[in-house]
């Protein structure tokens, strides 16, 4: 695809629009669930298809974390708090942060994302996190410059 | 369509009651065999190995930064291979873990509404029959790279592979708005998607763009990816494509579209993803109180590709090397390459152009000394932008751009 045009191909525009509007708000009618014979094969999964491009049906099972914060004290408690809508992972990855960073952290899963956590288990929950052995940086050798070791704490925005 | 919100508000909230009623089980459940291998990101001030696993749905080997709910990185070998990164080490990003694990293709429904004069209910059967489009797209995250920022922040610690670059298929999301006829005062579409939070009253993940980037002809709903239907972990069935712009916008099972009379000044927007106003997105490390903007427009970037960072090779006089490069929001211009730090500069010749938002492949020539060589990639756009030497900072650790540096030691 060439410049400037976005690299488009549009096809098939004559009637479409007609075809779309009389569809919608009529969907059409679902097939028959098919019968299950005895000797029964999984029946191949649903699909619909048009101009050329069809799309099947589709279901997954998705692995299971059951990995827990590992030993140390308070582990119970960050265990009991911090394992419900993401893996240990997203904690121990972390680079290493300051007491205040990790407790900005917190604040942001109770008041942000509404995690159930008891104002009084925080205390223990940034105690086990700036303990953790990741905690204590090696010295930085990797590419990028700029070295600055002191960061504010961020309570705003984050991820991606 | 009478009963439409209601419909919409009933399935989500059964949807949140049974993943809610589920999560209490999670961590008993048979472990999947998923630590094989460890690779090293190489992350400055170190925990920056992870594991590599198989063990997803769709989804070959890849960079294990999360499970639960699924974070992979693509290895960097991926990109040397083609300009297009393969459905199934396509890098997969989810905020929330309540993620359907079944998508029923005659039932699903994509539903525009809000400031329009006709809501529509589209049935895919549909979607496929509207005009289609078909473009080479990079989807980058905005954190891609946070994981080299100095000072670290926290957030995923991506080394530099959340990114891909594939074919998408699918229809303007301006057809499909125009089919609802937005009403005039309309200022943004929000998306959203049949993932959701976790527990009750956290904000569902949703994004906006504004009325005229959305009908500018180039967003599109895509529902094929290098010519197969998307994988369930980055979309199935159908998702928004918003070439030059981050991954933040390209929302993933697509199934609401809303026409909103304001901006969206929900979390997501209002507060998550935001970057400094400044140019660069930069500010001082540890700076605070700056003005801040929603994340937008891609940068140029480039990497080598053709041999992995601390490789020892024998020496010779000068060595062929190659990789990727992206323009971000326009078309690659010219990549230069340098095995010096920076001083002298080589041109390297440009593969086939894919189209302005795709990866373009470079490959060029660079001398060698004994010893350790840092060959540095320099992208310019077809804006006339350059990338930096310079590192950029902000807290969120988004739109990291500047030359990146692979060591290859000559022995
Ligand atoms: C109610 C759900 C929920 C609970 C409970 C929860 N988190 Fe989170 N956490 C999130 C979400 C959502 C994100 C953003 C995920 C993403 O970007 O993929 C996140 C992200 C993070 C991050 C990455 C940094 C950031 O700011 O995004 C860290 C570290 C983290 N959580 C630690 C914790 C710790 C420690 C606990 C226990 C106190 C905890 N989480 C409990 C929902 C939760």
């Amino acid at each position: 695809m060439k410049t400037p045009s976005p690299g488009i191909m549009a096809a098939g525009l004559i009637g479409l629009t007609g075809i779309i509007l009389v569809s919608i708000g009529a969907p059409s009618s679902r097939k028959a669930p098919a019968p299950i014979s005895e000797t029964s094969e999984p029946a191949p999964p649903t699909s619909v298809s048009a101009r050329g491009f069809s799309l099947a049906s589709t279901s997954v099972d998705l692995p299971v974390d059951d990995a827990t914060y590992p030993d140390g004290p308070h582990a119970d408690v960050i265990n009991a708090n911090c394992t419900s809508c993401h893996s240990a992972s997203m904690a121990l990855t972390q680079p290493a942060l300051s007491a205040d960073q990790w407790k900005a952290t917190v604040t942001k899963m109770r008041e942000v994302y509404k995690a159930p956590v008891a104002e009084k288990d925080v205390d223990a929950i940034v105690a086990y996190l700036t303990a953790m052995p990741s905690q204590k940086a090696a010295p930085a050798t990797g590419k990028a410059q700029d070295p600055d070791p002191k960061v504010a704490p961020d309570v705003s925005g984050g991820t991606g | 369509m009478d009963n439409f919100d209601a419909e919409l508000a009933s399935e989500t909230s059964r949807r949140r009651f049974l993943r809610h009623a589920a999560l209490g089980t999670a961590g008993l459940a048979a472990a999947p065999a998923l630590a094989q291998q460890l690779v090293d990101l190489k992350l400055p001030g170190g925990n920056a190995e992870r594991p590599m696993t198989s063990a997803f749905p769709g989804k070959g080997s890849m960079i294990l930064q999360r499970v639960h709910p699924p974070l992979l990185e693509t290895p960097m070998d991926v990109f040397d291979k083609s300009v297009f990164t393969p459905n199934d080490q396509f890098f997969v990003r989810w905020h929330w873990a309540d993620i359907p694990t079944s998508i029923d293709v005659e039932t699903f429904r994509l539903n525009v509404f809000g400031h329009v004069n006709r809501p529509l209910s589209i049935s895919l059967a549909q979607l496929l029959r509207l005009p289609r489009v078909e473009m080479a797209a990079v989807n980058q995250c905005s954190g891609n790279s946070r994981g080299l920022f100095q000072p670290r922040v926290a957030g995923a610690q991506w080394g530099n592979g959340a990114m891909g670059n594939a074919k998408w298929l699918g229809v303007r999301l301006r057809d499909v708005l125009d089919l609802a006829g937005v009403k005039t005062g309309a200022v943004q579409v929000r998306f959203g998607a049949l993932d959701q939070p976790v527990v009750a009253d956290a904000p569902d993940f949703e994004k906006a763009l504004d009325i005229d980037h959305a009908r500018d002809g180039e967003v599109m709903i895509a529902f094929g990816m290098n010519g197969e239907q998307l994988p369930l972990l980055n979309g199935f069935p159908c998702r928004l494509i918003v070439p030059g712009w981050y991954s933040t916008y390209w929302v993933k099972m697509l199934n609401s579209i809303e026409v909103l009379p304001g901006p969206d000044d929900q979390y997501w927007m209002a507060k998550a993803y935001k970057i400094p106003a400044t140019p660069g997105a930069n500010v001082a490390p540890g700076a605070r109180d700056f003005p801040t903007v929603p994340i937008n427009r891609m940068i140029p970037r480039s990497w080598m590709t053709s041999l992995p960072d601390g490789q020892t090779i024998a020496y010779e006089a000068s060595i062929p090397v190659g990789g990727i490069a992206m323009g971000g929001d326009c078309g690659v211009a010219k990549v230069d390459v340098s095995s010096d730090g920076g001083r002298t500069w080589y041109r390297t010749t440009l593969g086939a152009d894919e189209g302005r938002y795709s990866f373009r492949r470079w490959d060029g020539r660079v001398p060698l000394r004994r010893g350790a060589n840092p060959i540095m990639v320099r992208c310019w756009n077809t804006n006339g932008v350059a990338q930096p030497m310079k590192p950029i900072w902000n807290p969120g650790g988004f739109m990291r751009g500047n030359i990146e540096t692979t060591t290859i030691i000559a022995a």
